[in-house]
């Protein structure tokens, strides 16, 4: 019996076929907002999280306080640039008055930040038991001159701890030409490889640093670190972690910036201490728990610590950013899914108003059926299936619309747009949801107009002209 | 085959009402053609509608062989017109999405029967009315006098006690007309049981009984008796 309504219906979607798509197209449209939206804020948060995986969530970091937005700046334009705003990395931009303005500026903040005490690692080791290793991580601003080009860039000064023990947080490191510091005693760097490249420096050439010359030892593999920093910075999360103004949002800023490797000189810490012991940086310090230790009881005894130190730092462990960035995602999320609910809902309305004029237009229609012998409860289902196969073909194209939309955003816009290295998801819940969600959308739209059906008199209904 | 005892239908349009029927008696025998005729707003349609369980009437008592038509609930009177009845409209009422085949199985799809056997029947139907090569076509492809034979062959379909016919020739031309009634008749010869609404006298006196209406009453009946004798 339902199948043969539900061959009914469909007679009755083809014979109003113009009127039905347009219906249909109201539903897809929605449909696939929603489903672009939230696989493509799915693929971020994944992304953002994985990067935390990758670094280990039994990492806490000390970050001296006042950092946020510098970190954030350090890590964002001014270390991918050199340039004022933005923008692409071009040699022609490093040294232009503009950019020279901007890391002037960053650079006096910096000032107020490192005048504050450092963290002692070795006493903090000793005061914290439960930590098994801490390694310090410098950036500071400085002066960069490749074989043409000269300009601020982000200086990185790791210390041979800290690459022991936490080279993930700098993409593991990984060198893709040359080899790692080995001499901390000399002059060696290893560049980042969108640096080198927009330096014109390769493995052996030379390059000043703030007026001392240093030989290139290495170059970083790419990090793909560019692309989940800007989808940090870019549309979706544009200005996210500046919104935080805690401890943890100061965190994230400077492991944000920190992460991106490719646009970084680096210098062996030992050295940087030797050559700028008063230099401008600001000194992120990384240490790992001990297995099975409370994180929390941890990061209280390293607050005692950095009290009996006189030290100035804020300890956040990276479960806390991790749960911060993604609690401001799931939000932004959230929000932008609504929206395009109210899309779908629109939809919903134009079935329910389609559907209202279909049973006004089909009154003889459904007096014939009547007079043959169709009863109330096989109207209803008549018309319940009648809307309800337009909002599952709407929420279906939808679907597929929705899916190649966020390929087509992450894949061809997504580099432009700064939102790139990460791939839309697409969980079974969600296909199925939007699809069942479009189907009962259908429905329930149709539902009063289906119900006027059902109740009409057949008398009534065959006189009408 | 049906009893009307004392039926009384009244319509109401806001605070107006409008009596269709007051108070008709009439028994309708089966195997033959019954013919209803009258004025316009006689109350022949509304006389039609209620033996076809279209609708109740206000007062008074309905029978089909027997059975008090005006106690059955909703359900039970769309299920009555479904193995009962067979209706046939003036202007066909045919669905215009369905070809004339599936218009024709329609209902039995909706009793239930699957769709080959339904279509089976469909084709068995339109062969009696001999429109079994125009089948596949859709209603706006066919000419009145084809609609209204794939409209009998849909109201045949389901092999009803009765066949309710509410003005059959009433939008067609005379010879489109006759071809109509002469179906029409050929059932009646086979047995059929026929109800036919008519402004048109022929066929009124060719009817085996003849109901005439005025302002809702019976004002002459005859053959009734004749046909039960027979």
């Amino acid at each position: 019996m339902s199948r043969n309504l539900l061959r009914l219906a469909l007679s009755n979607l083809r014979s109003r076929r113009t009127r039905s798509w347009l219906t249909i197209l109201g539903v897809l449209i929605g449909v696939a907002a929603v489903t672009a939206l939230i696989s493509i804020g799915t693929g971020i948060q994944r992304a953002v999280l994985s990067q935390f995986e990758d670094i280990g969530y039994d990492i806490i970091l000390i970050v001296p306080e006042g950092t946020g937005a510098a970190a954030g700046r350090l890590g964002g334009r001014l270390g991918q640039s050199g340039q004022t705003d933005g923008g692409s990395f071009s040699p022609e931009g490093i040294g232009q008055p503009g950019g020279t303005a901007a890391a002037e500026q960053l650079r006096d903040r910096l000032a107020a930040i490192s005048s504050r005490a450092a963290v002692d690692v070795g006493v903090l080791l000793d005061d914290v038991p439960t930590l098994t290793e801490a390694g310090a991580l410098g950036t500071q601003v400085a002066s960069v001159r490749g074989a043409s080009v000269t300009g601020y860039l982000r200086v990185t000064t790791p210390t041979q701890q800290f690459l022991d023990g936490f080279s993930s947080v700098l993409n593991g490191f990984a060198i893709a030409y040359g080899r790692s510091f080995i001499d901390l005693e000399s002059n060696e760097a290893v560049l980042g490889s969108r640096a080198a490249e927009r330096l014109g420096a390769s493995v052996g050439s030379s390059i000043d640093v703030s007026g001392e010359a240093f030989e290139v030892v290495g170059i970083l593999e790419s990090s793909g670190a560019n692309a989940a920093r800007d989808a940090d910075e870019g549309p979706s999360g544009q200005g996210l972690t500046r919104e935080i103004s805690s401890s943890g949002g100061m965190a994230t800023a400077a492991f944000r910036g920190l992460s991106n490797t490719d646009d970084a000189v680096f210098v062996a810490g030992e050295r940087a201490e030797t050559l700028w012991p008063s230099a401008q940086s600001i000194d992120v310090t990384f240490a790992r728990v001990e297995s099975g230790v409370s994180v929390s009881e941890t990061l209280d005894s390293i607050r005692v610590s950095l009290a009996t130190q006189g030290a100035s730092g804020n300890p956040v462990s990276i479960q806390q950013v991790a749960d911060q960035i993604q609690g401001t995602l799931g939000m932004v999320e959230s929000v932008l899914a609504s929206i395009a609910a109210v899309a779908l809902l629109v939809g919903g309305v134009g079935l329910m108003n389609t559907m209202y004029t279909a049973v006004l237009e089909r009154r003889r229609e459904i007096g014939t059926l009547k007079s043959i012998g169709a009863t109330d409860g096989q109207v209803l289902v008549l018309f319940l299936i009648d809307s309800g196969l337009m909002g599952f073909i709407g929420g279906a194209i939808g679907l597929a619309i929705g899916a190649a939309l966020s390929m087509l955003a992450t894949r061809v816009l997504g580099p432009a747009l700064g939102v790139a290295g990460f791939s839309p998801v697409f969980e079974v819940g969600l296909v199925a949801a939007v699809l069942g969600f479009s189907l009962v959308l259908g429905a329930l739209s149709g539902s009063l107009p289906a119900l006027r059906a059902a109740r009409m008199n057949p008398v009534e209904a065959l006189a009408e002209e | 085959m049906f009893e009307l005892r004392d039926v009384h239908k009244i319509y109401r349009m806001g605070e107006v009402e409008v009596h269709a029927l007051r108070g008709v008696d009439l028994e309708i025998a089966g195997d033959g053609m019954t013919a209803v005729s009258g004025q316009s707003g006689s109350g022949k349609s509304t006389l039609l509608h209620l033996i076809g369980c279209l609708d109740k009437p206000t007062a008074g008592e309905i029978r089909f062989e027997g059975e008090r038509l005006s106690a059955l609930s909703s359900r039970e009177r769309a299920l009555f017109r479904s193995s009962k009845i067979g209706f046939v409209f003036q202007k066909f009422n045919l669905i215009p999405g369905l070809t004339a085949e599936a218009n024709v199985a329609l209902p039995l799809l909706l009793r239930g029967v699957t769709p080959r056997v339904a279509n089976e029947q469909a084709q068995t139907a339109l062969a009696i009315v001999s429109l079994e090569e125009r089948s596949d076509h859709r209603p706006a492809k066919l000419s009145g006098g084809e609609q209204q034979r794939v409209a009998i062959a849909r109201a045949l379909v389901g092999a009803p006690a009765a066949l309710l016919a509410d003005e059959p020739t009433g939008n067609l031309d005379t010879q489109t007309g006759r071809q109509i009634m002469g179906i029409l008749c050929s059932l009646v010869e086979d047995g059929k049981t026929v109800v036919v609404v008519t402004h048109d006298i022929g066929i009124a006196d060719s009817a085996d009984q003849r109901v005439i209406l005025r302002d809702g009453r019976i004002v002459e009946e005859t053959g009734c008796v004749e046909r039960s004798e027979r």
